[in-house]
C-alpha cells in the first residue's frame, strides 16, 4: 500500500517537473529547445549511478552475510540502472544531434563513459541468467558488480584525460547547465527533475525487489517441493516424514 | 609472518607450475602469439596501404591485439584447472585465497608480458615503426599493462570457467573493464613512440598504476568466493 | 613393501572435553537444477570409524563426500567436521577432511613427481620435506619408476594412483574417497584397502564410497546406505542415522530469505 502511494507521488511528482520542464522555463539561448532534453537526461545519469551503487553495496553485503534478500536489491539496482543509463544516452543522442550536429560525440566523456557502463551492466544481468544455482548466481553476481563499481571511476577519469590532455572543453559540455551562471530557473527546474526522477527510481527499486524476492519464493517453493517429492518416492523415509505434531 | 611465508611459497608454487605448463605445452601458447600476430596483418589489410595511416594506429592495434591474445591466454590458464578437475582441487587446499589468485595472476601477467613483448617487434616491422630508442618505455608499458589485464582476467576466467556460454561470457565481462586499461596503455605506447611532446607519459603511467593497483586488491579480495562453488 | 608414513592432522578438543563427532550432518539437501541430489540425510560418524558409503549410481554418494569436503554448499542443512561448523568455518575444515574425487585433478603437462611437490606445498610441507614425502608417496603407490614422466602420458590406473599418492601427502582427520577401486587393477585394489587399513590404524575417519559392496564392507564399521538422495539404511558401530523427522524443518543455511 505504500508503495503505491509512492508510486502515484512518483508520477505527479514526473508529470509536474516536466510541465514546468518543458512550457515554464524559458528556451536556452544558444542551444534552443533542445536544452530541455538536459533536465531528463542528467537526472537519468544521476539515477543510474546511484542504482549502481545500489548493487555494488547490496553484492558487497551479500558476500559477508550471505542474506538472498541482499542479491534480490542488487538485481533490482542492476535492471533499474541499465535502464536509466539506456535512457540517459538516449537523450544524450537527441541533445547532441541538434547541438553537435552528430548524435554521437567521442570528445564528450559523459557520453562514452556511459556507454562502458551500459555494456558493464549487461553484461552483469547476462551473467545472472547464466547461472541456475541462486547462491553460486549471487556469489558470481556480487563479484562481477564490485569490479564494475570501482571501474566506473577509472573509466571517468581515463576518458576525461583522454580527451583533456589535448586539447580544450568541447562546446555545449553538458556540466554548464550546472555552472553558477546559469540562470537560476533552469537550475530550480533541473532539481525538480531530480527530486522527481528520485521518486521514480525509489518505486521502481522497491517494485522490482518485492518482484525478485517474490520470483524467489516461487523458485524456493519448487525447490522445498523437490526434496519432498524425493523423501516420498522412499516409503521407509516418507513414513518419518509425518509431522509428530 | 609464516602465514605470509606460506602464501608467498603457495603463489609461486601455482605460477610456476602455470609457467611448466606453458612452456611444454608451447603449442597452444605458440598459436596465441601467432594468432596476435595475424590480428595485426589483417588490421594492415583493413586500415589499407597507406603507411602513415598505419604508424598513426600502431598503438591502438599493438593494443587491441594484446588484448585478444591476453583474453586467450587467461582462458586457457584456467582450462589447464579445469581439464581434468583440478580446479575443485585447488579450492580445496587449505591455504589462503589470495594467494590462490596472486599466483594465477602473477602466471597470467608473465604469460602475457612475453606476449606483449613478442608482439613488439611484429608491429614495428609490419607497420615500420622505429622502436629502438622507445623501448624502455614501451616495455614498462606493456609490463603494467599485462598486469592490469591479468588481475582482471583471472578474477573473470575463474568466474567463467565453470559457466555455460564461457567462450563468450569472458570477453564480454571483461572487455567494459579493461577499456580505461586500453585506453591508457594505447596513450603511454604513443607518447613512447613519439618521444612524449607534451609530457603525458607519466601521467598515463600512473593510471595504469592505479588501475592495477585497484584491481589487484579487488581481484585478491574476491578470489575466493569464485572458489567456492 | 616400501615404507609408508601416515600423516595425519591433530586432533581437536570438543567443549568440556567431550570428543566430537567426526561428522555431524542435519538435513543436508542439495538440488541441482531440476533434480534434488540430496533431499535430507542427517548422519553422524564418531571419529576414526570406517564407513562404507553405499547405493546405486545417482544416489547422492559424491554429492554428500563433495559437501563434507566443502566442495559445494549444501542448499539446505547443516554440518560440522570434528565439530568445526562447515559453513561458517569452510577454511577450518579443509585443514582436515581431505577428498579424494573421482577426477584426478592432475596438471597434464607436469610430471608425476611435479604434481605431487605442488600438491605437497599446497598441503604446507616446505621445500625440503616435500620433496621428501612426495618421494615416499610415489613409491608407496608404486610410480617411483615414473616419476620423471608427464601425466597426460599415463593410464587411468596410473593417474588413479598418484591421486592417491596426493591424499598420502596430506595430513587428514577425515578421508573422503570416492570410488578409489575405480580405474585400477587387482594390485591397485589391494593398495588402496592397504592404505585404507593404515588410515584407520593411524585413527583417521574414512568415508568410502564404492559400487564394490563387499570388499568395502569387509574393512569398515559401519555401513550407510544411501537411495535417491536419503539414508535407505545405517547399520554397525559408529554411525547413526539422526532424526529424518518433519519435527526438525530444514534449517535454511545458505539461501536465508524466507523471514
Amino acid at each position: 500500500m505504500k508503495t503505491r502511494i509512492l508510486g502515484f507521488v512518483a508520477l505527479a511528482a514526473v508529470i509536474g517537473a516536466a510541465v514546468n520542464g518543458l512550457f515554464v522555463v524559458p528556451a536556452d539561448l544558444n542551444q534552443g529547445d533542445a536544452q530541455r532534453i538536459m533536465y531528463v537526461h542528467v537526472a537519468s545519469a544521476w539515477i543510474a549511478y546511484a542504482s549502481f551503487g545500489v548493487t555494488a553495496l547490496a553484492g558487497l553485503g551479500y558476500l559477508i552475510r550471505r542474506d538472498l534478500r541482499l542479491d534480490a536489491l542488487a538485481l533490482a539496482g542492476a535492471e533499474v540502472g541499465v535502464m536509466f543509463t539506456a535512457f540517459a544516452i538516449w537523450g544524450g543522442m537527441m541533445w547532441g544531434r541538434p547541438v553537435w550536429g552528430v548524435y554521437w560525440q567521442w570528445e564528450d566523456p559523459r557520453l562514452t563513459t556511459t556507454a562502458l557502463l551500459l555494456a558493464l551492466y549487461i553484461g552483469y544481468l547476462l551473467l545472472r541468467r547464466l547461472t541456475d544455482d541462486p547462491a553460486r548466481r549471487a556469489a558470481r553476481a556480487a563479484v562481477v558488480g564490485l569490479i564494475a563499481a570501482v571501474d566506473i571511476p577509472i573509466v571517468h577519469f581515463s576518458v576525461l584525460w583522454w580527451r583533456g590532455l589535448h586539447q580544450g572543453p568541447t562546446i555545449g559540455d553538458p556540466s554548464k547547465i550546472l555552472n553558477p551562471s546559469a540562470p537560476l530557473q533552469f537550475v530550480l527546474a533541473l532539481l525538480a527533475m531530480l527530486a522527481a526522477f528520485t521518486l521514480v527510481w525509489a518505486y521502481l527499486l522497491i517494485r522490482r525487489y518485492q518482484l525478485a524476492r517474490l520470483e524467489w519464493q516461487l523458485e524456493e517453493d519448487a525447490r522445498r517441493g523437490l526434496v519432498q517429492t524425493a523423501r516420498l518416492a522412499l516409503p521407509g523415509a516418507a513414513a518419518a516424514e509425518e509431522p509428530a505434531r | 609472518m609464516n602465514g605470509l611465508r606460506q602464501g608467498l611459497a603457495v603463489a609461486m608454487a601455482i605460477a610456476r607450475k602455470d609457467a611448466i605448463s606453458e612452456l611444454r605445452g608451447r603449442q597452444a601458447a605458440g598459436s596465441t602469439l601467432f594468432f596476435a600476430a595475424l590480428v595485426l596483418l589483417l588490421f594492415g589489410f583493413a586500415l589499407g596501404p597507406d603507411s602513415r595511416r598505419l604508424a598513426e594506429a600502431a598503438p591502438g592495434l599493438l593494443w587491441l591485439a594484446i588484448v585478444f591474445g591476453g583474453l586467450l591466454t587467461m582462458a586457457r590458464l584456467h582450462q589447464l584447472e579445469a581439464d581434468d578437475g583440478a580446479f575443485e582441487q585447488l579450492a580445496l587446499y587449505p591455504v589462503d585465497r589470495r594467494a590462490i589468485y596472486a599466483g594465477k595472476a602473477l602466471a597470467g601477467a608473465a604469460v602475457m608480458l612475453v606476449l606483449g613483448g613478442l608482439l613488439l617487434p611484429i608491429v614495428a616491422i609490419l607497420y615500420a615503426i622505429p622502436i629502438g630508442t622507445a623501448w624502455l618505455p614501451l616495455l614498462i608499458a606493456v609490463a603494467l599493462g599485462a598486469i592490469g589485464f591479468a588481475a582482471i582476467g583471472t578474477a573473470y576466467a575463474g568466474l567463467t570457467v565453470r559457466m555455460r556460454a564461457r567462450e563468450v561470457m569472458l570477453p564480454l565481462l571483461m572487455l567494459p573493464v579493461v577499456a580505461p586499461l586500453l585506453l591508457a596503455a594505447v596513450k603511454a605506447t604513443a607518447a613512447s613512440l613519439s618521444g612524449d611532446p607534451l609530457g603525458e607519459l607519466g601521467s598515463w603511467l600512473q593510471l595504469l598504476v592505479a588501475f592495477d593497483v585497484i584491481m589487484l586488491v579487488v581481484g585478491a579480495g574476491t578470489y575466493g568466493f569464485l572458489l567456492e562453488d | 613393501m616400501p615404507q609408508t608414513t601416515i600423516y595425519v592432522a591433530p586432533r581437536l578438543a570438543g567443549t568440556l572435553g567431550t570428543i566430537p563427532p567426526a561428522v555431524a550432518t542435519v538435513e543436508l539437501a542439495r538440488l541441482f537444477g531440476r533434480s534434488a541430489a540430496l533431499a535430507g540425510v542427517s548422519l553422524t560418524v564418531e571419529i576414526g570409524r570406517t564407513v562404507a558409503l553405499l547405493g546405486p549410481n545417482g544416489a547422492g554418494k559424491t554429492t554428500l563426500l563433495r559437501i563434507l569436503a566443502t566442495a559445494i554448499r549444501p542448499s539446505y542443512g547443516t554440518l560440522a567436521i570434528d565439530g568445526i561448523d562447515a559453513l561458517r568455518e569452510p577454511e577450518l575444515v579443509r585443514g582436515r577432511a581431505v577428498y579424494l574425487s573421482h577426477a584426478t585433478a592432475h596438471y597434464d603437462d607436469l610430471t608425476a613427481e611435479e604434481n605431487l611437490r605442488f600438491a605437497a606445498t599446497m598441503f604446507g610441507w616446505g621445500e625440503r620435506e616435500g620433496g621428501e614425502v612426495s618421494r615416499e608417496a610415489l613409491a608407496t603407490v608404486g610410480l617411483d619408476g615414473h616419476a620423471g614422466q608427464r601425466v597426460c602420458t599415463f593410464s587411468a590406473g596410473m593417474r588413479k594412483r598418484l591421486a592417491l599418492a596426493r591424499v598420502l601427502v596430506a595430513r587428514p582427520s577425515l578421508l573422503l574417497l570416492d570410488e578409489p577401486h575405480a580405474a585400477l587393477d587387482g594390485d591397485g585394489m589391494a593398495l588402496v584397502d592397504r592404505l585404507i587399513g593404515l588410515w584407520k590404524e593411524a585413527g583417521v575417519t574414512v568415508m568410502v564410497a564404492s559400487h564394490q559392496a563387499e570388499r568395502v564392507s569387509s574393512m569398515a564399521d559401519a555401513t550407510v546406505r544411501l537411495e535417491g538422495g536419503l539414508l535407505a539404511e545405517v547399520s554397525g558401530a559408529g554411525a547413526s542415522a539422526g532424526p529424518v523427522g518433519a519435527r526438525q524443518r530444514p534449517r535454511v543455511a545458505v539461501a536465508r530469505m524466507d523471514r
